[in-house]
């Protein structure tokens, strides 16, 4: 047992005997009990290999090395599909196939779908639809269960599914229900005679809140704007204290974890007969949830996935939610987190409200489902050992989307993003400030009834 | 040279033929009763399939007017001319539909000689264009197989050779022979479209498909995938 130091990320020891051989066990496992075969099959078949992929990729326009090409890192894991789990393979490893999975080999994998920011940019770009992402996400899973899986999300994972407080950040209830209680009295103070609770372990609630856990430690302004969003619009609302954590890093390296959070948040929902699952401003949050609530939970149990800034654009165009007009003076941009973007989920939601809350907002270019990754996704942003990386590389292209527009804040509403956001910022010497859309909706919002509806 | 010509056009190019049809036919035949299954899977636990951007993503690479310029413009707007001149001219060649029609009795409108002949000329020029422009870019370089440089040389061999046999003023070859390698190279093509990348002539309207059905993620397969490895029982 050893760590591998060939990694540029930190890994907890691992077993380095016979390991090809143990990686394809674990291939062969996932393939039988995935959907993932098919797929592979496919795009061994038609990848044409016209690397179109590299004019989206924002890693390898900012490194130019050959290795940050989607295809190519994608053929990383195709190469060993179709020679250990295809006929052709096969017969062309008698023939005339050299190729051999080695140490080496696994190694190079290690490395390579780590340095992917998984924002599926280079799909749109790809005439055969190839999702790299996909890729990336499976040869991740396949690593992880052969040990190989950068340890901040290993032990963020052991900590939420095995640990005592069952959140990533480590945080025992009882310091989350402190800290709720200091920005009730910090929203007070601020704003005499609003009365915005944090409700704990509310029975038959509309909705169970599950921000990223990291908002309690580090977004105090987006978990007040929160809070205070949900108060006025008289919205029915809780955070369970046994499970209180809308990170879900499955999506990033295992869809065995996945399944494994994804079913105990919706044992917390169940526990506390909530109806909705409302998640914080957090991207991949919410895909985990959306589609592991749709793949991991059986139809009976499931409970419907609302992102925090849809019901926030709900409430506000039917007036319950009431915020100042132009309220905001400075320069505001939007940026688009991948996860709830690409798809078309989420887009003119927020920017509604931003037009409405802000004298100057604009828009950065390209924006919407075209939108560069900030350069953190995929988990990397967790990796701290790989910082200069996410500044140099691959965070290069939003620093410079982010430093065209001029503007003074930049509204985040993911918690991966705005840690990226916040590095930088400071790494390329912006004079910007990140925030979420609710810290802003916490400056515009209006406590006391006026008359005049927001929509 | 003319029997060996008859044997390209008659024996030769039957077996090709009926080798791509049958290759295309298990290739399109697993791969969609994959789909099908997934697709059942699917609704079976109510999973949606998001056919509206899967359907307009199809189609949108099927005629890629506007996604062809997203991206790489140039090499694009190649792909795209290569694509229309070596669809169109092999089905519409006049000479071609009277071979099908003394084999099979079918035929249909032709292409006017001159059409033919600007469409043979683009082919052969946008084929060598996209080979280039392959060679040109590095990032193109360090993701080409053998395959990729030589399909294209091998595609439009037919276009160069029937070129040549339809204008013996400028063909410095005898025409038998310019015809034997214009055969054969088709008849290699065919032999190959469904061992290469070229499957994608009948995979392609499934691409976008597939690529949504792949996070059709099974219930309960992380457990057994833990089971399968003995690691059921270990902490993480």
């Amino acid at each position: 047992m050893k760590a591998d130091q060939k990694l540029s990320y930190q890994v907890e020891p691992f077993r380095t005997e016979d390991r090809p051989r143990r990686y394809l066990e674990a291939f062969a496992a996932i393939l039988k009990h995935s959907n993932y075969g098919p797929v592979l099959d496919f795009y061994t078949r038609v990848a044409a290999k016209c690397s179109r992929c590299t004019a989206a990729c924002q890693v390898y326009q900012a490194s130019g090395d050959p290795r940050d090409i989607p295809c190519h890192r994608s053929e990383l894991l195709l190469r060993v599909y179709r020679r250990y789990f295809t006929l052709a393979g096969e017969l062309k490893a008698r023939l005339y196939d050299p190729f051999v999975l080695s140490d080496e080999y696994i190694d190079e994998m290690a490395e390579e779908y780590w340095r992917c920011t998984a924002c599926k940019r280079c799909k749109s770009t790809c005439p055969m639809g190839i999702d790299h992402a996909m890729i990336t996400h499976l040869a991740r899973w396949i690593l992880a269960e052969i040990d190989i899986v950068p340890k901040a999300m290993l032990v963020s994972v052991r900590e939420q599914l095995e640990g005592k407080t069952k959140n990533t950040s480590a945080i025992p209830a009882i310091a989350m229900k402190d800290t709720c209680e200091f920005l009730s009295e910090e929203i007070e103070e601020e704003y005499p005679g609003a009365g915005v609770k944090f409700p704990m372990d509310v029975e038959g609630a509309e909705y169970v809140f599950f921000p990223a856990v990291s908002d309690y430690l580090m977004e105090a302004e987006t978990l007040m704007g929160n809070a205070a969003m949900l108060h006025v619009t008289h919205t029915s609302w809780t955070i369970g204290t046994t499970n209180f954590d809308g990170i879900n890093y499955g999506l990033f390296y295992s869809d065995r974890m996945w399944e494994r959070i994804i079913k105990a948040q919706v044992a917390e929902i169940k526990r506390l007969r909530g109806r909705k699952m409302l998640i914080g401003e957090c991207g991949h949050a919410t895909r985990a949830a959306v589609e592991g609530m749709q793949n991991f939970i059986p139809p009976e149990d499931r409970v419907p996935v609302v992102h925090i800034m849809q019901l926030a654009y709900e409430k506000f165009l039917s007036g319950e939610l009431r915020l100042r007009k132009n309220a905001i003076k400075e320069r505001t941009t939007y940026h688009d987190p991948c996860n709830i973007v690409r798809k078309g989920w989420i887009i003119e939601q927020p920017r509604t409200i931003l037009r409405h809350i802000c004298e100057d907002f604009v828009e950065m270019t390209p924006r919407g489902m075209d939108n560069y990754c900030c350069g953190g996704g995929g988990g990397t942003v967790s990796l701290d050992e790989i910082h200069d990386f996410r500044m140099a590389i691959a965070g290069k292209t939003k620093a410079e989307q982010l430093r065209r527009t001029g503007a003074y804040y930049v509204v985040t509403p993911c918690a991966n993003c705005k840690k990226q956001t916040d590095e930088i910022i400071a790494a390329h010497g912006l004079n910007m400030q990140k925030v979420g859309l609710h810290d802003l909706v916490l400056k515009a919002i209006e406590f006391e009834p006026t008359g005049s509806g927001g929509g | 040279m003319e029997q060996w010509l008859e044997w390209a056009r008659g024996p030769v190019f039957r077996a090709c033929f009926a080798i791509m049809l049958l290759g295309l036919a298990r290739a399109v035949v697993l791969n969609t009763a994959s789909v099908v299954s997934l697709i059942y899977d699917s609704r079976k636990k109510g999973r949606a399939v998001s056919w509206g951007p899967v359907v307009t993503a199809t189609l949108q690479w099927m005629f890629p007017v506007k996604k062809g310029f997203q991206a790489r413009a140039v090499f694009s707007f190649t792909s795209m001319l290569f694509h229309v001149s070596i669809i169109l001219t092999p089905i519409f060649l006049g000479a071609h539909i009277l071979l099908w029609e003394r084999g099979l009795g079918i035929r249909w409108p032709a292409l006017g000689s001159v059409a033919a002949d600007y469409l043979t000329l683009l082919a052969i020029l946008t084929g060598a264009a996209l080979l280039a422009q392959r060679a040109g870019a590095s990032a193109s370089r360090a993701i080409s197989r053998p395959q990729d440089y030589f399909l294209p040389l091998l595609i439009i061999a037919p276009f160069v050779s029937g070129y040549l046999a339809m204008h013996p003023n400028l063909n410095p070859f005898g025409y038998n022979g310019t015809m034997f390698v214009h055969v054969m190279a088709g008849n290699l093509i065919f032999l190959l479209i469904p061992f290469t990348k070229m499957s994608h002539v009948a995979l392609f309207p499934g691409t976008q498909l597939i690529s949504d059905l792949g996070w059709n993620l099974k219930m309960g397969g992380g457990q057994q995938v833990a089971i399968a490895l003995g690691k059921e029982n270990e902490p993480i």
